[in-house]
Formats: structure tokens, sequence, C-alpha cells
């Protein structure tokens, strides 16, 4: 006797999926169904591709068994878009999995998609509508691909509204698929018309008592076939009251599937528990879907009106992991990064663990570690940190006031012995003196200027603080005068600089420069991802006679504070570290080491062309344009999205044309596409409550190169008489020995020198985004979301940059060598373009004081409310300044390697000393 | 409705798989190297000028040397195969161009995408009456071999059209840049499937057989092909689908699991499935329980001589005795209906292999509930 293989629905994308009889309903996802979701009908509309197939994977996420995909849009191409989407599918693992519905009232669209599909799929729908014979023919094509078939109960006469006529035409539909087109009767799915209810005109009342008596019919008289609908149409005339149309939907399943409907099309996030509907509700719901009363459909609409407008179920949350114990749930809570429960679940692990101390040691710090474990296994990402860390600030923030109280305590009891002891004392001293008792010593700490990464910073905070060491965290982005003000002023025991990009590393140095100049003595620990021990002993300790120590993580700052807070420990312990750090020296003075040209040897060898012949191109307009509120929403179609990936070291790059980042790691990509979804919405947020404004300028002048015996400047003058300069801009050039004919380049090369005749020009800008800080700041501290708060300054830089790119582009049309639609987004990305726009204090000209140069030039500071700080940053941060060459072959280039010769020339042609033209350039002197 | 006749192969094949297991034959390719063939043997007169090398182009020594084909089915008929195939993997115009088309990626004048294959390949003369005659001469000479050594032994061989993956994919995106672009159409591999489906019935195959599946995608539509040929002609040929399955079960490059083709197969009612090619015989084996489990049809595997061995001789490591095991214990496991041997299986090995299912029970095909529609 040989197994019986059950005959029954056996659909597959890449796995397979059969319609068993322990399998319950089917979900069909309809989300990916232009007319099912007018988001997906938009992101298709505009050809954005990939958030449309991440729609695809979400459903399939939410435990869609098959994924419904239909462009039946005036504005869609069915064919090429059928055809293109479901290419896209099958790359994608995640969705490939499931059977596909191919979804389409047009023949050819349905063709196009069999002709995509791996697996067995679903064609939805075929009908006799147009006669026996276009039936039969589609038919038989749907069976050579191997397609299970939606029929509609749909004839020649029209669409079946009563029972009678659905059965009819089901069966009709029937024998002629199994008996003339041998069709499988296990892949015949009809869909006998799920009709609207409610809607006032008598007959439409039984319309849901038909099709649960039709499915009934065919379920018991059409062997093997199934039957589906597209449930939401039920209650489409209580359009805009999801409570009553969740519960209409619920109640119909229920009905349906008891008469053995076994599929349908349905929105998982529109639908209530049929148990959980109330009884009143449940009432004048089903008298309408189940036509019990003659005036149910007025009944269900009195009682609807208390709903309407409500927004009903929110998206499906699993909340089983509610159910764990507390330590538990904070470990997920932390884990996942979820906020929402951070308050409760810390006070029931408070009122269990007694003291608040406790709570953070015990399970917060253990979640926590398991981050710090995933984080550094590369299983978890930064955003992900970031949001653990959220949730470890608001559950901090929960416990602060208990903890203070149980300070306040411990304080009155200590002013106590100590008034005890000293009767004299007055109470400001004793408050001092138990202060004092009370911690084990004072931190400040401060993620560098420049810097918005403050994650390890916060950990390291925390394990301090719990420690019992006195934490004054100065935030992120903090200068260096701040750090050194607050150390000074709170008398510190420890100074903590924290920094995650490269440019930290210099600004950490530059705090040590000055904390030696103040002649401070406090210990100064080094702590963030690009840190190292070989950096701080090479690069950072020569600077400070003080302890100077990197720390290499959280669980080590305990260890080390403790050392150099205690008089047995410090000297041992410095002395070891000294050593350690000596050794480290020795071992890279042995490296190699760049070589340099004299400077007039490098001059001699500028780059140059054929100025002779060289015909500048001439600016449309002389003089400065202000820009005074630009539209943030134009400038989010200018931002390169790469570096903002990079903030949060997912590395990549970005396309602006398939929004993709396209990176070796798939895990990174999907990590991107998240954090760029929260990127959007927050945008959105910022544009709708107006909290950015950008502001810019440009211009442009008539300019000449010096004469090289003038040294490598650029004078800009008042008019195209150019008899009266109005500014010079000096450059800097490469000193670095060049094995190949390179030219040393500096930017004076790529403007017309005044020997060759007075035509040339040069250009600047500088733009800001105002409100940044204030935005991130009330986000921090307000609502504790350092999450968010990161995104609105790493969203502030990108729109600055995206406005100097969008200036820069207007700027080379108005220079009229670049027609306004010349290259597309990406390409503007890649900087094909001619023409370049360098800012003082990066690369090509590392100085910035240039910078005053520049704004005098624009008046920007009037114009545009960017203001230059003493160290020439530029206030608002998210701001960018630059000027313009528009020679063809002007490019950017790197400088380092300066060498005496030249910074002395340097210095004499600024009016500065040398000492000063070293400070500012020290970094990139050999 | 046109109605389709069943090939009067269908009977004698039935009765073959309901008393035993069926043996097939052993690889082409790697049996051919046996023979020491250099370039110049290879390309004959006909193919003397032509600008590519064409020594790995198994498919046209039909054409330039047919007795050493002829050799290799007869060699393979006396070790015991039931079922050969006839030397068409390439068959395709699709397939067959990468030897006789310059690529333009070479100039860096192009891609290959749909456009080029409609340019030079599907419209090619040259090419289509090259892939009609290595269809038509190889399964003459397969059909040839089979009905004389039936004659002699008394013992009904048939000859099996092999219709490979092609060098092209259905389901894959050469560009990193753009996910959703395909060198092909569908419709272009159906054609150039339905040209190759032709020309083997034209010579006489006895079966059709859908082998080395790489692509399901692909697979369907030599499946469309199939069957659009069916009903042009009216008759219907025996059909059998073997997949290509990496380790974790899944065809090679569309990545679907075997029991999910399965699904999107049966309807062409193939009188086998199975799986070949790529995983050795024991890595093979759960996936082979996998679809003998979910199929209502016979069950087929020729698995390679293991994983390929550079060290051994053939290339594979799997002696004729190793083959003989594992068989013997797939055998005894009730998992097979035909069995032969893909890649590194010589004469020697089906000799083994048909000595090891002798007598053996074939596996027993499980039933799909009626359907008393």
């Amino acid at each position: 006797m040989s197994k019986i293989i059950k005959r029954t629905l056996r659909l597959s994308g890449s796995q397979s999926y059969n319609h068993t009889e322990e399998k319950n309903f089917l979900m069909i996802g309809e989300r990916t169904n232009v007319a099912g979701s007018p988001k997906f009908a938009r992101l298709v509309r505009e050809g954005n591709l990939e958030e449309a197939i991440s729609i695809a994977r979400q459903h399939v996420d939410n435990g869609a068994n098959v994924i419904d995909i239909c462009f039946d849009d005036g504005l869609i191409e069915g064919v090429p878009m059928m055809t293109r989407f479901l290419q896209l599918v099958q790359s994608e693992p995640d969705i490939a999995k499931v059977p596909i519905m191919v979804d389409s009232s047009r023949w050819e669209i349905i063709e196009a998609g069999l002709k995509c599909i791996q697996g067995k799929g679903i064609v939805n729908s075929l009908s006799l509508k147009a006669g026996e014979e276009e039936f039969i023919h589609q038919a038989k094509i749907v069976k050579r691909f191997g397609a299970a078939a939606v029929v509609m109960a749909f004839d020649e006469k029209g669409q079946a509204a009563t029972y009678e006529d659905k059965i009819r035409i089901c069966e009709r539909a029937y024998r002629i698929l199994v008996d003339q087109v041998n069709f499988p009767p296990e892949d015949i799915i009809f869909d006998p018309n799920i009709l609207t209810v409610a809607t006032g005109i008598e007959e439409h009342n039984n319309y849901a008592v038909n099709f649960i008596e039709a499915t009934r019919w065919i379920k018991q008289n059409l062997p093997f076939a199934k039957v589906s609908g597209g449930v939401s149409n039920i209650s489409f005339s209580f359009r805009g009251n999801n409570p009553v149309r969740e519960a209409m939907h619920a109640a119909f399943l229920y009905h349906a599937t008891k008469a053995g409907m076994d599929m349908g099309i349905v929105n998982p996030g529109m639908l209530e528990v049929y148990d959980e509907i109330k009884p009143d509700m449940l009432q004048c719901v089903e008298d309408v879907i189940l036509n019990r009363r003659e005036d149910s459909t007025d009944r269900l609409l009195e009682y609807a009106e208390q709903f309407k407008g409500q927004a009903g179920k929110k998206r499906e949350v699993d909340l089983s992991w509610r159910e764990e114990p507390v330590e538990k749930r904070l470990e997920y809570a932390l884990l996942k990064g979820i906020a929402d429960f951070v308050d409760e679940d810390t006070e029931e692990a408070r009122v269990k663990y007694e003291r608040p101390l406790k709570v953070i040691e015990g399970p917060l710090m253990d979640g926590m570690a398991i981050v710090g474990d995933l984080f550094g296994e590369g299983k978890m990402f930064l955003p992900q940190v970031v949001k653990s860390a959220r949730v470890m600030k608001k559950a901090v923030a929960y416990l602060t006031p208990y903890m203070e109280a149980e300070k306040a305590k411990a304080l009155e009891g200590k002013i106590k012995e100590i008034k005890a002891e000293q009767p004299d004392i007055s109470d400001e001293d004793a408050l001092v003196l138990a202060q004092k008792g009370n911690s084990r010593g004072r931190i400040v700490m401060a993620t560098v200027k420049g810097d918005v990464h403050d994650i390890g910073k916060n950990i390291v905070g925390v394990v301090l603080a719990c420690n019992n060491f006195e934490v004054i965290d100065l935030g992120v982005m903090v200068p260096c005068e701040r750090i050194l003000e607050v150390a000074e002023k709170e008398n510190a025991d420890i100074i903590g600089l924290s920094g995650l990009i490269t440019p930290s590393l210099d600004e950490m140095i530059y705090v040590a420069k000055e904390a030696e100049k103040k002649g401070l003595k406090t210990p100064i620990l080094i702590g963030g991802a690009t840190t190292s021990p070989a950096h701080t002993a090479i690069k950072i300790s020569e600077h400070y006679s003080g302890p100077l120590i990197h720390v290499l993580d959280a669980s080590r700052s305990v260890p080390v504070t403790t050392a150099l807070l205690s008089e047995d420990q410090k000297p041992a312990f410095i002395e070891k570290t000294n050593k350690k750090y000596q050794q480290l020296r020795e071992n890279h003075a042995g490296g190699p080491q760049k070589e340099s040209i004299p400077f007039k040897e490098a001059q001699a060898n500028q780059f140059t062309c054929d100025w002779e012949n060289y015909q500048p191109a001439v600016p449309e307009f002389l003089g400065t344009r202000t820009i005074e509120n630009q539209s943030i929403r134009e400038l989010a179609n200018y931002i390169d999205w790469t570096p903002f990936f990079h903030t949060w070291e997912i590395r990549g790059v970005w396309d602006s044309e398939t929004k993709v980042l396209k990176s070796r790691n798939a895990a990174s990509a999907e990590q991107a596409q998240e954090l760029y979804r929260d990127a959007l919405e927050i945008l959105e947020r910022i544009i709708a409550e107006n909290r950015y404004t950008a502001k810019g300028i440009y211009g442009f002048f008539p300019a000449n190169a010096t004469a090289p015996e003038d040294g490598d400047d650029i004078e800009v003058y008042k008019d195209t008489s150019r008899s009266e300069t109005i500014a010079k801009f000096h450059t800097l050039r490469q000193q670095v020995k060049k094995t190949s004919n390179k030219p040393h380049y500096a930017l004076s090369d790529f403007v017309k020198p005044a020997s060759y005749g007075d035509t040339d020009y040069v250009g600047g800008f500088v733009v800001g985004i105002h409100g940044v800080d204030e935005y991130a700041k009330e986000l921090r501290e307000n609502d504790l979301d350092d999450y968010q708060a990161i995104m609105a300054q790493a969203i502030g830089d990108r729109l600055a940059e995206a406005f100097a790119e969008l200036l820069h582009h207007r700027s080379r049309v108005a220079w009229g060598y670049e027609r306004p639609n010349e290259f597309n987004k990406n390409e503007l990305i890649k900087e094909i373009y001619r023409g370049i726009r360098p800012a003082p204090g990066y690369p090509s000209q590392p100085d910035h004081t240039e910078k005053l140069t520049l704004f005098e030039l624009l008046q920007a500071t009037e114009k545009t409310g960017v203001e230059l700080t003493e160290s020439c940053a530029m206030h608002p941060g998210a701001a960018v300044s630059g000027i313009y060459f528009s020679h063809p072959e002007s490019r950017y280039f790197a400088l380092n390697e300066l060498q005496k010769d030249q910074v002395e020339d340097y210095a004499q042609r600024k009016g500065m000393t040398y000492d000063e033209a070293e400070r500012w350039l020290a970094p990139w002197m050999s | 409705m046109t109605s389709v006749k069943e090939h009067s192969s269908f009977a004698p094949l039935r009765t073959l798989l309901s008393k035993q297991i069926a043996v097939l034959d052993g690889a082409m390719g790697t049996t051919i190297r046996g023979y020491g063939l250099d370039e110049a043997a290879a390309r004959g007169s006909r193919f003397k000028s032509n600008d590519k090398d064409l020594l790995n182009n198994g498919d046209i020594l039909s054409l330039t040397q047919p007795d050493v084909i002829g050799d290799i089915h007869k060699r393979f008929l006396e070790a015991g195969s039931h079922i050969i195939e006839t030397n068409t993997f390439s068959g395709t115009s699709l397939a067959q161009s990468e030897f006789f088309v310059p690529d333009p990626r070479e100039t860096g004048k192009g891609r290959k995408d749909p456009e080029f294959f409609d340019r030079k390949v599907l419209n090619n003369s040259e090419l289509i009456d090259l892939t009609y005659d290595i269809n038509y001469q190889s399964a003459k000479l397969a059909k040839m071999w089979c009905e004389r050594i039936s004659n002699d032994t008394g013992i009904e061989r048939f000859a099996a059209g092999a219709i490979g993956p092609m060098t092209v994919s259905l389901s894959n995106s050469p560009d990193a840049d753009d996910a959703s672009f395909r060198t092909v159409t569908f419709d272009q591999v159906k054609n150039a499937y339905i040209d190759q489906i032709k020309a083997l019935i034209a010579g006489g195959v006895d079966i059709l057989m859908v082998e080395t599946i790489f692509d399901s995608l692909n697979a369907k539509a030599a499946l469309v092909a199939i069957q659009e040929v069916e009903e042009e002609q009216g008759v219907k040929l025996p059909i059998i689908i073997s997949a290509a399955v990496g380790r974790g079960g899944e065809t090679m490059i569309s990545a679907q699991r075997a029991d999910a083709m399965w699904n999107a197969m049966r309807h062409v009612d193939p009188i086998a499935i199975g799986l070949n090619c790529s995983l050795g015989p024991d890595l093979m084996k759960p996936f082979l329980q996998e679809l003998s489990e979910a199929s209502e049809t016979h069950i087929s595997c020729y698995p390679n001589a293991g994983l390929p061995d550079p060290l051994s001789p053939t290339g594979f490591p799997c002696t004729p005795g190793d083959m003989k095991d594992f068989m013997k214990d797939f055998a005894e496991d009730g998992l097979l209906n035909l069995v032969g041997g893909c890649c590194g299986n010589t004469p020697d090995h089906i000799k083994a292999i048909a000595e090891a299912v002798e007598g053996a029970a074939p596996r027993v095909i499980p039933t799909l509930e009626t359907a008393n529609a």
C-alpha cells in the first residue's frame, strides 16, 4: 500500500507553502498592491522600488503567507513594472521565499508576472467575464506555468451578487476548468465577491450572508476548490472609522472561515480579535453582517458615531516579552531599544532591589554588558546601541530622584556626625566636608569639539557613577575651553575626553596642549573608538606633563580611575603607564617619514596651463546673492547620505537613485535602511515644525593670481576695472617630494595670473543651518533621546553640505559652463562636474583663518548669521564655507609635510608672526 | 481543444519502472576527456576556422567525432544503462553562442543583454542550424545505439534528450547596480529551448530530460517550451526533471528548495523528478529524501562521483566500488526509481551501480489523493 499524498493547494516561492489541514487561514498580504496601499502606490509611481520592496519584506516579516502584487494604476506601466518588481523580489531571499500572487485585471501583466516567478504562484484573477473561450485560453496558460488561479464569480452578464448567481457561476467555471482544461481542482480558488454591506441600500444588506452561504456551498459541492476574498470591502461604508471596520472584518472572517473560507486578502493591522470585540459592538456588527435585523445598519451607524476618526489598532507588536521577569524585560528593552515600558519596569526593579543603585549595577548594567558584547562582535550597530543607551538613560533618569534622596539622607547623617565631632563648625563647611567624604572623586567628562559621539562616554559615565564617582558630563561637541574651565571650577580629580571620529584625535591633542598651558596636572583620560594607546603615547601624551592615559573601554575605566585617585597606587600606576608609552614611542620612531622639497622648488613646479589662450568663465553676475530662507525640502534632495551613515559607523556607499547602501556587509545595508527611514522621519518633522532655518550667501568677484615672486596668493578686486584690491586669499603649496612628474599644487594655480591679462574670477560661499543645536538639546534634555538628538545633528550637518552642493550647482550654472540639469543626483554627489569649492581648514587649504577673509568679503556673518569663533570654527556647527574655482583642471589635493621655509613665507604674506602661523598649521607640518 | 497523445515510449518505460530500479548513464563530459581529443579533433573540418577554442564544446563532438560519442553510448549501454542521455547538454543557441559569437564585453562594446541575444544569437541562422544539427544528430546517435543494444540484449533501452541549464540565468542579475537586470528574457530562453526540443524529438528521443537545474526559472521556461511543443505536435513525451542543489538543498543559482521546486513543476506530470550533479551521493541523500517524501512520481538520482577532487584520475574521488556502496544503501532505504551518475562516473561506475541495484526493490511511489471532482 503506497503512501497517499493529500491533494491540496501546494504553492511555493523559494520555499514551499502547502495549505494542509493543520494550516488555518492563508493570509494574503495586500500592501504590495497599489490599490491596497496608497504608500506603496506612491513609492512605485515615484520609482522608489527599493522602498516598495521593503514594504514587501515587512509584509512577509509580519506573517503574510503569500504576497499579492498589483500595479493596476493609470500612472504605472504595468508590464515592465511587474517584471522589474518581481525580478527585484527574486534577489531578496527574505521575500522570494513566499509564493507570489500576480494580480492584474490585464492579462498581459499577468503573463509578464508568470514569466518571472520560479515557484508556484497564484494568478489573480480569471473569470468568465469575456466568455468561455478567453477563460479557457487563459486557464491553459496558467496551467502551463503551473500556477493556481483565483476565479472571480463573474460572467458575461456581470458580477454575481446573489447567492444563486455566485454558486451558478462558480460551478460553471469549475466544470470548465476541471473537465475541459484539466486544471487541478485544488489549484482553483474562488472569489465569490465580498461586497460592501450597510450602505443604506436594502439589496446590499444580505451581501455578507450571500458570500458566506456561497462559500459553504462551494466547499461542499466543488471538491478541493478553495475560497478567498478581499475582506476590507465588506466595511467600505465605514471608511475613516477603523474601530468599527476592524470589528466588522473580524466578525465577518469568523463566520466566513467557519463556512470554509480558506484565505483572503487581509491587512493584519486592520483586524480585531473576534473574542476581544466588545459585546455591544459585536452585537451591532453581527446584526449587520448576518443581516439579522431590518434596522441593523442604522443601529451600527449610530453606535459607530462614538469611534469616528479614531485610529484603531496600531501595527501588530509582539509583546510576549512582557511576560518575562523584570530583569529579562529590562534586558530585552535594552537590546531592542524599546523605551515604552522602561519607567514601569525600572520601578518594579527598584522595589525589588530596594536600592536604586542596585538596579543600575544589576539588571541595567548586565543588559548594557550584553549590548557592549554584541556591539563588539559586530552583531549590533551603533544606532541600535544608541537606542539601547536611550533606554538606559531613561531608566537612570527615573532612578535619579531616588538616588538623590538617598544621597541627601546619607549627607544629612554625615553632617550630623561632623557636627557632633565639631560642634563649632558652620553649616556650610559641614556640608562641604560631608560632600567630600561621600564621593570617591569628581570626574569631568566630555566628547570633544567636533564630535557628536557620546555613547561610549555615556556608558563610562554610568559605570563610574555606579562606582560612586561623581560624574559631570558636559555632553558632546564640547570646546576645549569649556572642558578646562569646568575642570578648574569644579576642582575635578580627573578629566575624561571622548571622541569617535578621527578629527577628534587632533582636538584631544589641542585639549592636552591647552591644559598644559594652563598649568593643569589633573589626570586626563582618553577614550573612544579611534583612540589607541599608540596614538595616545606618540601624539598626545608629549603635550601634557600630567598623567595622560588611554582607557580601552568602560570596563577599564574603574580600575584606572581608582588607581589615579589612590595616593598609594598612583605613583606606581603612572610609572608603569609612562614606561609602556615610552616603549610605544620608541617602536614608532623607527618608522618611515615622507620626504619633502624646498618651497622654491615646489613653486617652480607649480601647476600651469596655456594661460595665454585660456578664456576664463565669466559669471552672469558680480557681487553677492543672499538666500534668506532656503527650503529645507529642496535641500533634502541634495543630501549625500553616505557620510551620514559613516557618522553612525555604517560603511558603504549610498546610491541615491535606488536608495540602497552598497556595502559588503548585508546587515549594514539593512541597518542603513532602518536608519534612513528614521532619518527621513525626523527630517519630515524638522520641516513640518519649521525647526531649521537655512541661510546662505554666494558671490563672484574679479580676481587674479599674484605674480610668483609675490607668493601663491589670489587678489580679489572690487570691480572689473581691477584697480582696487578688496581681499587677498593666501594659499599653501604642496611640498611633499613626488616620484611622478605631477605638479606641486596650490589653490592659486587655478586662477589666471595677472601677468596674462586681467580676466579671471573667483567665487565664495557660506551656508548655515540654524536651529540644529537647539533642537538636539531639546531632544536630549527634554526627551532624554540621544538617538534622535544625534540624528537631528547629523541631519543638520548633511543639510549644510547639501546647501553647499546646491549653491555650487547654482554657481556653476551662473558661471555659464554647466546646464541646469546636466548632471543627475548621483553624478553631483560624485563631483564629476567642472570646478571645485575648497573650504578653508580642509586639506587643500588647511588654514582656518582664511575664513576670516572669506567672511569679510561676503559679509557672511551679517547676511547669514554664521559666525566665526576664536578658533575660526563656524557657529552654528552645521555650516559650510568655501571658495569657488572654475578652472576646468582645478582639483582637490591634500597638503602635508609643510616646511618651515614655506610657513615663514606664508606668515609674511599674511602679516602674521611665524609662531602664529605655525600654531594654525602645526598638524600639517612635518 | 487539441488532444495530446502519449508517446509510445510511455508504456515500456512505465513497465520498466514498475519492476525495477532503472539505470541511467554516467558522465558524458568527464568520459569524453578519457579519449584524449585535441582542439583539431574537436573542430573537425566543419569548425576548422572558428575564432574561439572548441575543445570544451562537448556537444559539437556529436558532429565532429560521432564515433567517440557513439562509443561512449555503447559502453554505458553495455555497462547496464537503461536510459542514456543525448550529448546535448549545451545544445541551445544561447549556450552555443558562447563558442561562436564574440562576447561584447571583450571589446568593451556593451554587454550581454536581451538586445544582444536578439541581434546576435536568436536570429543567427548559422547558430540555429548548428543547434538543430547537434540535437538532431545526437538524438539519432543515442537512439541508434539504444536500438542496437536493445536488439543484442533483448532489454529495452531509451534515449533521453538532455536539456541543460544554459549559461544564462533568468533569476540572477549580473549587474551589481541593478538587481532587476537580466541578460535574457523568459521568452528568449523558452524559444531557444523550443528549438532544441523540436530537434531532439525529430532525432527520435524517447524521453525529455530537463536536467542539472541551477535556476528553476530557466527550467520553468524549458517546461513551458515542452508543453508548447507537445500541444503543437499533439504528442507528449515522458519528462524527467533533475535539479542540482548545493549544500543547503537549494538550486545552485535560484536558491529554491527541492520540495518548493516540485510544487512548481508537478503540473507537467513528469515521469520522474530527482537530483543530479553538484553534491556527491552522501551530501545529496537528505535532500533526495525530502523530495521522495513530497513527490508522487518516480525519483531519479545521479550524483557526481563525490565532490570534485583534482587529485583523483577522473577528477572525482568516488571509485566504482564507492558508488556501488552508496547506491546500494540508497536502494535499501527505498529512495530510488532511477539511478545513474553525473560528473566523474565512467562506464565502470555505471556497471557497479547497476550491480548495486540489481534485484533491489524500486521505491514505492506515493499516490495522490484521487480527484473525484
